[in-house]
């Protein structure tokens, strides 16, 4: 295969297209987690939350009948499940990463063991109906950008809405002001009558309903099956690009983007390509992830300060 | 009024204290999960019994439960030695997977016609721990140069290089290392290379000898010797330990390297105790329950080995438990993370005095003592 052939249109198109589709969810994740970090907490159990939203979504689909409501009802497990993370960070004032990592244990517990006993049920679908790529009149039809730009799902679209949603609350809002005051000073935010500690609940409930969607992205939009695996550490990639992104739901994007392109390399290069090892392509977002928040390029200076640390009023 | 919990000044953290907080965890996490076996129409008496019943009073069982205690106890160790450093290594799983892979790759080079040909056991189980060890040390330890040298976050590195170790292993047993055959796996590794086994008419193999004295050294390392104590001051306080100068930088790389080194070795005694040949998704998750295993044993290296006997047991159980009781034997991966979570959670009753007596005797009467009616 020549270097001309790896630029040809069809290969591009491919490519760009799939790098939106696959950036989708981890952006989501990533968006509301954005709102947990800049509170002071690191949610790791995002991971965790992505499975459950996923299965809700599954089975949301599946008792309902309509793929809408099943997005809700993955949003609202989401917050629900991450109540109890935010008890256990805010109230218990517990290790973050402890009580985070064990909760995706729970969490990969509780997702099995409720989709084993819904499998009980013949009626249970193996797949479900998913959202199909939108087409816009013209549009769609523009060469290169047309099925790459407009060629996506609705979910899609609502996320990029979501992104500027979550730049303007983050960084022009009373309230996106409080939250990022609780994660920067959490004792001069709590002395100027902000309350520290329902921040950071707001904080951890947006991370949790936005991952809860992130897994409904996932089931309804990318997969269109439940399994134990469809997460696969992409909660953790949420948090990788958190990092690249500088706490920033703009940069986030961006971040998403990039790793979604190194996802779909991948995809792209198994059609297309070269006798390349999948594995190693595989492994590449996950590289590529490590370098950006190794510190290597900085970053630690723009980190919410007050990250990881509990906060206790005296 | 005298309250059932009084708050108290200071936190309670006598041994019996912490001993009484640790069974209430347990117990509230094994009550909530009897809820769970009722929902699955089981009787959660005999779903305990049929829990804990094979893997701890059956000689077969016990065999079994050996097996996957001592993987988790190494894990747990690992954590231990890091954590306590102050650094939170998340990458057991990569560790793992690396540990199995160089200790597979010797024992497969030990074939006849392979590369260094038959060498004796006692030549082999040395080269192969030291190996293992020093492998996973340089994954972790990595890690430990990019937090130490460019303040790199390690909780996500270490994560995501789990994942990088994932497909690393599903590239060489699906290449290189490949059997001819439809799996992707390795062959089988030579008889001479596999771990001794120890009980007769059991699987249990000498992976837990290696294990306890694993636990041994690390209770030395870290009680006993300065370099333990500099480990530990730096996990305390990172600036009070340069004040005392003590190399921070150097020290955190060294607590990545051993946590790798004993995730790593968790890796080789499975695959030279039980598995016998290297395949994907080898490490099922042991990286991630030894890290449960060491918050549950409170990060003491001596309390570890019967915690990990107890989990490695509770997986045993697990599967009897779905043969018999038809309970999915996921069940016993919330029943065990509930336990660490309710642990976390009863640590809001260190500031609290539990009084059970208000319940039955009167408050004292103190005001009106001798005053006429």
């Amino acid at each position: 295969m020549s270097a001309g052939h790896l630029l040809s249109a069809a290969f591009l198109v491919t490519w760009l297209s799939a790098s939106l589709r696959l950036a989708g969810p981890v952006l989501l994740a990533a968006l509301g987690e954005t709102f947990a970090e800049q509170s002071g907490v690191l949610n790791i159990g995002i991971e965790g939350t992505i499975l459950l939203g996923a299965l809700a979504s599954f089975l949301g689909s599946y008792y309902t009948g309509s793929i809408w409501l099943s997005v809700l009802i993955a949003v609202i497990a989401g917050i629900a499940a991450n109540v109890l993370l935010a008890w256990m960070y805010v109230t218990v004032r517990a290790s973050q990463v402890v009580a985070g990592l064990v909760f995706n244990i729970l969490a990969l517990g509780v997702a099995s063991a409720i989709y084993r006993k819904a499998l009980e049920n013949p009626a249970v679908p193996e797949s479900i109906p998913m959202f199909q790529p939108l087409h816009f009149p013209l549009l769609s039809r523009i060469p290169w950008i047309g099925p790459v730009l407009f060629g996506q799902t609705i979910l899609f679209y609502l996320t990029i809405a979501l992104v500027l949603a979550a730049q303007f609350i983050l960084f022009r809002t009373n309230f996106g002001l409080a939250l990022r005051a609780a994660g920067e000073n959490p004792a001069a935010a709590d002395s100027a009558g902000v309350s520290v500690t329902r921040m950071r609940y707001a904080g951890t409930l947006i991370s949790g309903g936005a991952a809860g969607m992130a897994g409904a992205y996932l089931v309804l939009a990318q997969i269109g099956l439940f399994r134990e695996s469809v997460v696969s550490g992409q909660g953790f990639i949420a948090l990788g690009i958190v990092i690249f992104g500088r706490w920033n739901p703009l940069k986030a994007a961006l971040a998403a983007f990039v790793f979604g392109a190194c996802d779909a390399l991948q995809l792209s290069l198994q059609i297309f390509g070269p006798k390349v090892p999948p594995q190693l392509l595989l492994a590449l977002p996950y590289i590529v992830t490590i370098l950006a928040i190794s510190g290597l390029f900085g970053g630690k200076a723009v980190q919410p300060a007050a990250l990881l640390t509990p906060y206790e009023k005296d | 009024m005298p309250k059932l919990f009084e708050r108290r000044l200071a936190p309670a953290d006598s041994p019996l204290a912490i001993l009484a907080r640790t069974f209430a965890a347990l117990i509230a996490a094994m009550l909530v999960t009897a809820f769970l076996f009722r929902s699955y129409g089981a009787n959660p008496w005999q779903a305990y019994f049929a829990l804990f019943h094979e893997p701890f009073a059956t000689l077969r069982g016990f065999g079994y439960t050996l097996v996957r205690a001592s993987p988790l106890a190494l894990v747990a160790l690992g954590t231990v030695v890091s954590w306590r450093s102050g650094f939170a290594y998340l990458g057991f799983e990569g560790s793992f997977i690396v540990g199995a892979v160089v200790s597979s790759w010797l024992a497969l080079s030990t074939a006849p016609r392979a590369a260094f040909g038959p060498m004796p056991f006692l030549l082999f189980l040395p080269l192969a721990i030291l190996l293992g060890f020093f492998a996973g040390g340089i994954w972790a330890g990595m890690v430990g140069i990019l937090r130490a040298r460019w303040g790199g976050n390690e909780v996500l590195i270490s994560l995501m290089s789990n994942y990088v170790a994932i497909f690393l292993l599903q590239y060489l047993v699906s290449g290189p290392m490949r059997a001819p055959g439809s799996n992707p796996e390795t062959p089988l590794l030579p008889r001479a290379t596999w771990l001794p086994f120890i009980l007769p008419g059991t699987r249990a193999h000498a992976g837990i000898l290696i294990a306890l004295i694993a636990a041994a050294l690390v209770w030395m390392l870290l009680q006993k010797m300065p370099l333990g104590y500099e480990l530990i001051v730096t996990g305390f306080n990172p600036f009070a330990a340069r004040y005392a100068g003590i190399d921070v930088r150097r020290r955190t790389i060294l607590a990545a390297f051993f946590a790798g080194g004993l995730g790593a070795l968790a890796g080789v005694v499975e695959v030279l105790g039980s598995q016998h040949r290297l395949m994907e998704g080898i490490s099922g998750g042991v990286g991630f329950l030894g890290i449960v295993v060491a918050l549950l044993a409170r990060m003491n290296p001596i309390a570890i080995i019967p915690t990990a006997l107890l989990y490695g047991g509770m997986s045993v159980g697990a599967d009897a438990m779905q043969r018999r009781a038809n309970i999915p034997s996921s069940v016993t991966l919330i029943l065990e993370s509930l336990a660490v979570l309710f642990l976390l959670a009863v640590d809001l009753l260190r500031y609290y005095r539990f009084r059970p007596s208000s319940l039955w005797r009167q408050p004292p009467e103190t005001i009106t003592h001798g005053v006429p009616e």
